[in-house]
């Protein structure tokens, strides 16, 4: 492959790449903001994690492959 | 419910990291003064012999304060809150508790093999990368035991969701792996030529100008990821706990994140630029720079709205001080950063004191009291006792900040007059100054930073003689304290 | 999509990784498939050269002085031609330094003498009076290390290509011949020409100060 070639393929890249990219980013800002308002998701209650980080603080979203055997 | 309610997170080896911390900041930021005074005082370079000069102290400096207080700091963090925000404890696990003791052990063989052998001059001279072959291979080791314990804890949580310094925590974790390994490539000497030689030497994979971009790829992502990522994992765990106060929008933690992670890894080439790697990535390097400034911001604008409403904690906190300060600093080094890989702006600050001195109102300002507060924060918690004297934190806080803002001042100005100074022509187009004119010059600044240099380091020893009372003599606390750590 | 992503940490660490390591991929990678090349007439260094960048690394002389001359008159008025790629082909690692408390030196054996660097060496004030850089005595009675420099010499023949010449070759014999017949002649010339007796004396009994080494090194740098 000649220098040229290589500079080519490399400036295609980087501008599908970034391309990708930033759509993907968009769409994740929109998505977040959307499952907000649509009442799917509250991103916002993931704050508390660091705020109730006890053994036995109340659990978010139960991880199922493990037993919460402490919580019933 | 048989044990479990005896069960409690495992600060074993959150302790012995926080103790390291404690003991290189001391060692590294010594040096640091040691080397800054050098600088102000030449005479200063005959304390050691062949072992005191400025040169050979640098590189201690630079790793001791980097790889000693930092990751240290970084990690008994990290093994602090990932228990907590994965609501596990190490304990349940004696694999885990095993491969902890292991992790510890292994840092401290590397931190020993590291001070001995840059004080005997055994380098492979890349900046922030000096280790030889046989210490890199132990770091390797040493990563490797660090994941799986970090995704071992992550494998057995009980809350399903990741916090988001959890997030940087892993991004640390992939991005130092993937940059150290590329840039530390070398082929030992030994083996190739018949067993002649040291055989600690090696060569680099890479020459000259690859070598460059490759260093500088790492050189400058080590500061994204050992600086800039774990330390964002800590004020985002540290300040919303300390304050009691939910992190002000939890979505805009997570698009900077992604924001961060896509651009920080294009700016490496701005410590390149009018040399002589290819010129659109000399461009790229100053573009993605400027770009930077967002996600950075973002952070630092998220953690101080988080204090909104509660800006009295401002006055009554000293922890919540260093971190609120340490936003600000962050804010002041990322934008000072971009304005550095701007090209125009680079031909005069390159090679100049600017450079360190913004590297210092990041590290001094930034990542040091990011990790006082926390190391701070964590104590009363691990210790089970009172935090020894508030007072005393007060002091160190506004010595250190004295320090911070002496160092970095007299650097801009230093490095702005000898940056202006080298290029500086008369009226036939003749250089003004020979270049001694442009060190003698500098003296003031040299001495003032000294003593900027030398503020903090008293600073670090308050801090660790009050870290070792809270250890030792602080008040036993009967409950772990929620929010606001207890201080006497 | 994504909260799947946020709740799978091995997913999620794979995108993390490929978003950190696409820069990487684009900017870096492909310059490898174009090794620099060296310009043309460049030689690699010499055993004694190499074993003068030992001492070069050992004493970390790029804490302070850089070896990149920047194409801006008042750098190439002062310090001579800009630096090209080529010219660093067998530079492992590359010694561009990033701070330049002392002066660049990318060009220095152009104007500067071995027993100017004798005397700087030992003593910076006595020749630039205002100096702020540490003497260097150890260098003066610490032997440099060829054998190293050696090894280091036959492995980037062997594993990068180095154009050196049959007689570098792996085994104590070789480097024997080599250290009898080139090495220390070679360094025989510098230390007289650094003028001062104890220096040749050392070089007469077979051990090559750390400061000739150095020169040597120094004295490539053009």
């Amino acid at each position: 492959m000649t220098t040229v070639e290589i500079e080519q393929i490399r400036a295609y890249m980087f501008v599908i790449g970034t391309g990708i990219v930033m759509a993907i980013f968009y769409y994740y800002i929109i998505y977040l903001y959307r499952s907000e308002k649509k009442g799917e998701k509250d991103y916002e209650k993931y704050s508390n994690l660091a705020l109730d980080d006890e053994l036995d603080s109340k659990i978010l979203d139960k991880n199922p492959k493990i037993e919460n055997d402490k919580k019933e | 419910m048989q044990s479990n309610a005896t069960m409690e997170y495992d600060y074993s080896v959150v302790k012995l990291f926080m103790w390291t911390a404690v003991i290189f900041g001391i060692v590294g930021m010594t040096i640091g003064v040691l080397i800054a005074s050098q600088l102000a005082f030449p005479d200063l370079n005959y304390l050691l012999g062949e072992y005191g000069t400025f040169s050979r102290l640098r590189p201690l400096h630079t790793n001791v304060v980097i790889y000693g207080f930092t990751l240290s700091g970084i990690w008994a963090s990290f093994y602090y809150t990932a228990q907590r925000v994965l609501k596990v404890s190490i304990s349940e696990s004696g694999l885990l508790k095993a491969l902890t003791k292991l992790h510890f052990l292994l840092y401290l063989v590397i931190a020993t093999g590291m001070v001995v052998s840059l004080a005997l001059g055994i380098t492979a001279s890349k900046e922030y990368a000096q280790m030889e072959w046989p210490l890199d291979a132990l770091v390797v080791l040493t990563w490797v035991i660090f994941g799986i314990n970090m995704f071992g804890l992550i494998g057995l949580r009980r809350e399903k969701t990741l916090y988001i310094s959890l997030w940087y925590y892993i991004a640390f974790f992939l991005g130092v792996a993937m940059l150290y390994l590329f840039n530390n490539m070398e082929v030992p000497t030994m083996f190739f030529s018949g067993g002649l030689g040291a055989w600690y030497h090696s060569v680099s994979m890479y020459a000259g100008t690859n070598d460059a971009l490759v260093q500088w790829w790492w050189g400058h992502n080590a500061v994204a990821f050992v600086f800039t990522v774990p330390i964002i994992a800590l004020i985002y765990y540290f300040l919303p706990k300390e304050s009691g106060q939910a992190v002000y929008s939890y979505k805009l933690s997570l698009l900077s994140f992604w924001g961060l992670m896509f651009v920080y890894l294009w700016a490496g080439g701005h410590h390149l630029l009018w040399s002589t790697v290819p010129d659109w990535m000399q461009t790229m390097g100053s573009v993605f720079s400027v770009v930077l400034i967002l996600p950075s911001w973002g952070s630092a604008i998220n953690m101080l709205l988080t204090m909104k409403g509660e800006w009295n904690q401002l006055t009554e906190n000293p922890l919540i001080k260093f971190m609120v300060l340490a936003s600000t600093f962050y804010m002041l080094s990322t934008l000072e950063g971009p304005i550095q890989a701007v090209k125009s702006v680079n031909a005069i600050a390159h090679f100049t004191d600017w450079i360190p001195g913004h590297v210092h109102d990041g590290v001094l300002g930034w990542v040091a009291f990011m990790i006082f507060a926390a190391l701070m924060h964590m104590a009363p918690r691990v210790f089970k006792r009172e935090i020894y004297s508030k007072s005393l934190l007060e002091s160190q806080f506004w010595i250190q900040t004295i320090g911070v803002v002496l160092y970095f001042t007299s650097m801009w100005i230093a490095g702005i007059t000898q940056g202006m100074m080298w290029r500086a022509v008369d009226e036939y187009g003749n250089l003004v100054y020979s270049f001694i004119d442009t060190v003698s010059v500098l003296h003031p600044y040299y001495a003032l930073r000294a003593l900027g240099g030398l503020l903090y380091l008293i600073g670090m020893f308050m801090f660790a003689y009050n870290f070792f009372k809270t250890a030792t003599a602080g008040k036993r606390l009967e409950q772990e304290p929620r929010y606001r750590s207890p201080m006497a | 999509m994504f909260h799947w992503l946020e709740k799978n940490p091995f997913f999620f660490a794979v995108g993390v990784f490929i978003v950190i390591a696409y820069a990487g991929l684009i900017e870096i990678l492909p310059n490898f498939a174009e090794a620099a090349r060296p310009v043309k007439g460049l030689k690699p260094y010499t055993v004694l050269q190499l074993a003068g960048k030992e001492v070069y690394k050992k004493d970390n002389c790029i804490a302070c002085h850089s070896q990149l001359i920047r194409p801006f008159k008042a750098e190439t008025d002062r310090y001579g031609q800009y630096s090209l790629s080529g010219e660093y082909a067998y530079d492992r690692p590359f010694l561009w330094g990033s701070k330049r408390t002392g002066p660049d030196l990318h060009r220095v054996g152009n104007y500067r003498t071995p027993d100017w660097h004798a005397n700087h060496m030992w003593n910076p004030k006595s020749v630039v009076p205002d100096s702020i850089m540490p003497a260097y005595k150890h260098q003066f009675t610490n032997v440099a290390d060829l054998e190293t420099a050696y090894a280091e010499a036959v492995t980037v023949k062997k594993v990068f290509g180095t154009p050196y010449g049959a007689d570098i070759a792996p085994g104590k014999a070789a480097y024997e011949k080599e250290l009898k017949t080139k090495i220390l002649p070679e360094a025989l010339k510098i230390a007289t020409a650094m003028k001062r007796d104890d220096l040749i004396k050392m070089v007469k009994a077979g051990k090559v100060p750390e400061v000739v080494a150095l020169v040597a090194y120094l004295e490539k740098l053009k």
